[in-house]
């Protein structure tokens, strides 16, 4: 492998409620990711998925174990770290966009550039790059109110990355898109992907979406269950779809009709 | 089980909008205070002297009770919708799992009663050692001594709070009850999204400038035009000072949003989102933000009102003479030179006063030259009228009178000379009339006696000759006894005697147990009198009605304003919370929303205060410089001075509110710490 590992999940586990009342959602995971890689992680509700992106994104603290970003145990940070950690090395997508509706399109996007200290005009040329790739240039003076679902996501994708982060999370991104929007966002950020080498973490249930992906991780009952690697050069997105879905399938009926 | 859900609720609602609970709280001490009028010491002294006036007023106060109670009636609406509003899904799940509709309106009203009474049973004794301590010091500070303190506790005023209070939440959940009560289950299980942003318009810009032509020119009326006190520009005042007010709220959101615009680009950290925040608020709450800017407009002019009558009233009355005797003069001197009253009297002399005797003498004023010398007004020709038409009867003083009362108050006495006359008036109150007449006695007047020219003495003599108002002169002359004797029509009996009752038994026992004392001598002797205590009485009476009552008003309405605004800043915080949690994960500090927090707070409070206080800068002029005349003998550096520890104590209670939602936003944010929170 040239590639090198710039995400490390060891073990975790999270627990909910103590007690009687104690739920676990994660069971000991453990996964690498390598830069460059689109990772998709996919699993039946409440199988663990959004947690386990959550724990990476620093939103919730595993239970116990350990995850490593760039060799750094980001479990550990606190107070300013992790507001450095959550602003500058992850970029978030989620599945409702979160623009914050009282700022205009290009507000929104320089925001995280703003927190860390940086000024609009500063981030004005990556602005201009991502505003062209995500084709929402006639969208940047414009509240999220006065755009469509398609473009609030493209601009929630444009504001997950100006930051330049080493790895970008999403969670359900197309989840509220239409089929169209749907596939415009993911050839959009399966070209980042592809161009720039960007590492993509993104949870989804959608077979579709997910052909995107380079591997798959499926997660069932807070376990890693089966994994999917698409062979880049020789599999096409239809065929790696249908092994998607027959995966997919399989996890429908249960883990004895599986391997 | 019901009731203890009842109880729960109503603490939590308590403890979740400690800010309403507060002023409601305030309410409840405003309305005992209010009712509790009538039984003050001070108003129970007056009513002896003023009965017919206190009643007047007694009559007044319940309206005034009604007029404030229609006011909280819509801080409790609204702050009752705000919390029905966020508990909306809470009271949709309930009917879900089959709780009747009748059985949730109880609960509600269970919860409206329970934290009624909670509020009563806090504001009520607050409410009751302040009227006590205001009876006290009022007492004290007029002089009725503790001698004749009493309990002000007051069963009618109690009832009437507790009952008017609990009316007023009842009713306005009643009205919410009924609102809520129409909406289908799934608008109520459905969360509300906050409000849509909308690009600032042309519209805004225009309404902007519009706004701020319309508040120039109330206040350009106000200023200008005001004196003549007409129905039609009070009218215009209240017209173009409204609409400005709304216009300017509704065009700020423009006015703001350029700024972000053009500054944004060029500053980092949360100014962008502070500003839009903030902008935002304004676009959606223009209304209320206006409501409340007027609100606390009227309550700074009701203040000031209030705070202006009470210290011109205070400062009008100087004590020359205690009581004014008529009577036989035998009768009179028996009753002051027996042994008993001896103690109490400092001083008793004759007042000769007297009309002169036109048909023995030739008599005409020599002022006209004088007075045209003097500025050119409305009220010097009306004075040169006056002293024309006055000098048919014209009013003399003898200058030993005269120099017994400047001696019983240890003033110089009046040295005339021959051919000298000195000018009285006893309308000293009249800062202009007075200065007037002074500026032209001081150039050289004179009067003409029998085609004789005396001159008159360069300064004007204003102590009052009387206790009270037995006779007010316009102009009089205080001439030498040799004159007086010669000009008078009745120069053997004095007008009246005065008495200036002794200082030490008035430092002792306070004035108003001394006077009254000396009265029911007075009485017992059968004399006929006038006291200095009905002036104090009636000065008392105007300046407890007038300022009691707009200072009660201007608290009430500073009250519901700065509650308005500081709820409408929580709850559109509150609606906002995503905003905030989205903010932690793109990587903001939870300090740095805190400081985002706090500077919108400022800036938001700021706006309303801003324009409420420039406009209530423009209406206290307007007012002092119409039918609020500035007391004689008040310099306006005292008013400036008074004006700005006023305006202190208002920004005081300003920082104090912005303090108490500041500590309530943050906790909010703080609890939105987004670890294990989603």
């Amino acid at each position: 492998m040239h590639s090198n590992r710039i995400l490390q999940v060891e073990s975790i586990t999270k627990d909910y409620g103590t007690g009687d009342h104690k739920t676990t959602a994660l069971k000991g995971i453990s996964f690498d990711v390598l830069e460059g890689e689109f990772l998709g992680i996919m699993g039946a509700s409440g199988s663990g998925k959004t947690t386990l992106l959550n724990c990476i994104a620093t939103m919730t603290k595993p239970t116990s174990g350990n995850i490593m970003l760039n060799h750094q145990n980001i479990s550990s940070f606190k107070g300013g770290a992790l507001a450095d950690y959550r602003g500058k090395e992850i970029g978030y997508l989620f599945q409702e966009f979160e623009l914050l509706d009282n700022l205009t399109a290009r507000e929104n996007i320089i925001l995280p550039l703003s927190l860390h200290g940086m000024t609009g005009k500063q981030g004005e040329q990556k602005l201009r790059e991502l505003a062209n790739h995500f084709d929402i240039v006639s969208v940047l003076n414009k509240f999220p109110s006065q755009m469509s679902g398609g473009q609030k996501q493209r601009v929630a994708a444009a504001r997950a990355l100006i930051g330049d982060p080493s790895i970008v999370l999403a969670d359900e991104p197309t989840g509220a898109l239409d089929s169209k929007n749907a596939r415009i966002l993911m050839d959009k950020l399966s070209a980042i992907h592809k161009e720039q080498h960007k590492t993509i973490i993104m949870v989804t249930h959608d077979a579709n979406v997910a052909s995107f992906c380079s591997r798959i991780l499926f997660i069932q009952d807070g376990c890693l269950f089966h994994e999917l690697r698409r062979n880049i050069r020789t599999e096409t997105t239809d065929n790696f779809y249908e092994r998607i879905v027959t995966v997919v399938a399989q996890l429908g009926g249960g883990s004895a009709n599986v391997l | 089980m019901f009731f203890k859900q009842i109880r729960r609720n109503a603490s939590k609602s308590r403890k979740d909008n400690g800010l309403l609970f507060g002023s409601l709280i305030i309410a409840i001490v405003a309305f005992y205070t209010l009712l509790s009028l009538e039984s003050q010491d001070v108003m129970r002294f007056l009513k002896t002297i003023e009965s017919g006036a206190v009643s007047k007023l007694m009559l007044i106060i319940p309206l005034v009770y009604v007029i404030s109670l229609f006011f909280v009636f819509f801080l409790v609406y609204f702050a009752y919708r705000y919390q029905m509003d966020n508990r909306k899904k809470e009271f949709g799940l309930y009917l879900m799992m089959g709780m009747k509709q009748s059985r949730l309106f109880a609960m509600l009203m269970g919860e409206t009663i329970w934290n009624s009474v909670v509020s009563i049973l806090i504001g009520l004794p607050i409410a009751l050692l302040l009227t006590e301590g205001i009876s006290l010091t009022t007492a004290q500070l007029v002089g009725i001594g503790i001698i004749g303190h009493r309990i002000s506790l007051s069963i009618p005023a109690l009832l009437g709070t507790v009952i008017g209070f609990i009316i007023v939440q009842i009713a306005a959940m009643m009205f919410l009850c009924f609102q809520f009560g129409r909406k289908e289950l799934m608008q109520l299980m459905q969360t509300d999204s906050p409000d849509k942003q909308f690009i600032a318009t042309k519209k805004g810009w225009i309404s902007f400038i519009l706004g701020l032509l319309f508040l120039i020119t109330a206040y350009g009326i106000g200023i200008l035009m005001l004196k003549s006190f007409d129905l039609r520009v009070v009218t215009l005042i209240f017209v173009f000072g409204g609409a400005g007010t709304f216009l300017l709220y509704r065009g700020m959101g423009s006015f703001l949003g350029r700024q972000i615009r053009k500054k944004g680009p060029s500053q980092s950290g949360l100014f962008t989102f502070t500003g839009r925040q903030i902008q935002e608020n304004i676009l959606h709450q223009h209304k209320e933000l206006a409501i409340a800017s007027l609100l606390l407009l009227m309550a700074l002019s009701c203040i000031s009102f209030g705070i202006g009558i009470a210290s011109g009233r205070g400062a009008e009355n100087t004590r020359s003479v205690d009581f004014s005797i008529e009577g036989s003069e035998q009768d009179i001197s028996a009753f002051l030179n027996s042994t008993e009253n001896d103690a109490l009297i400092a001083a008793s002399y004759p007042m000769f006063l007297d009309q002169l005797d036109t048909d023995t003498h030739t008599f005409s004023w020599g002022l006209d030259a004088a007075l045209s010398a003097q500025p050119k007004t409305d009220l010097r020709d009306t004075i040169i009228k006056n002293f024309d038409q006055q000098s048919e009867y014209p009013y003399i003083i003898s200058q030993t009178s005269y120099n017994n009362l400047l001696q019983s108050i240890n003033k110089e006495s009046i040295q005339l000379k021959e051919r000298q006359i000195a000018l009285y008036t006893s309308f000293r109150n009249s800062l202009d009339f007075v200065d007037t007449l002074s500026g032209a006695i001081s150039a050289g007047a004179y009067v003409k006696i029998d085609n004789k020219s005396y001159e008159l003495l360069p300064s004007l003599y204003d102590e009052n000759i009387v206790a009270d108002r037995k006779i007010t002169l316009y102009s009089a002359m205080i001439v030498s006894d040799e004159d007086y004797r010669n000009w008078a029509k009745n120069s053997s009996e004095p007008f009246s005697w005065n008495v200036l009752l002794s200082k030490d038994s008035v430092q002792k026992n306070g004035l108003m147990q001394e006077i009254q004392s000396m009265e029911n001598c007075l009485k017992a002797a059968g004399l006929s009198y006038e006291s200095y205590i009905s002036g104090i009485g009636r000065n008392l009476f105007y300046t407890v009605a007038a300022s009691y009552l707009t200072i009660y008003l201007g608290v009430l309405f500073m009250l519901i304003a700065n509650t308005v605004i500081g709820l409408k800043f929580l709850m559109y915080q509150r609606t906002n919370k995503r905003r905030y949690l989205t903010l932690l994960t793109l990587g903001a500090g939870i300090d740095d929303l805190c400081s985002s927090s706090q500077k919108q707070i400022r800036l938001f409070f700021t706006l309303v205060v801003g324009v409420a206080s420039c406009s209530a800068f423009f209406a206290i002029w307007s007012m002092f410089t119409s039918f609020l005349k500035l007391p004689a003998g008040m310099g306006i550096h005292r008013v400036i001075l008074l004006a700005g520890i006023g305006f202190f104590l208002f920004l005081f209670i300003q920082l104090i509110y912005i303090n108490i939602v500041e500590r309530a936003s943050r906790r909010e944010i703080l609890a939105l710490n987004i670890t294990d929170r989603r």
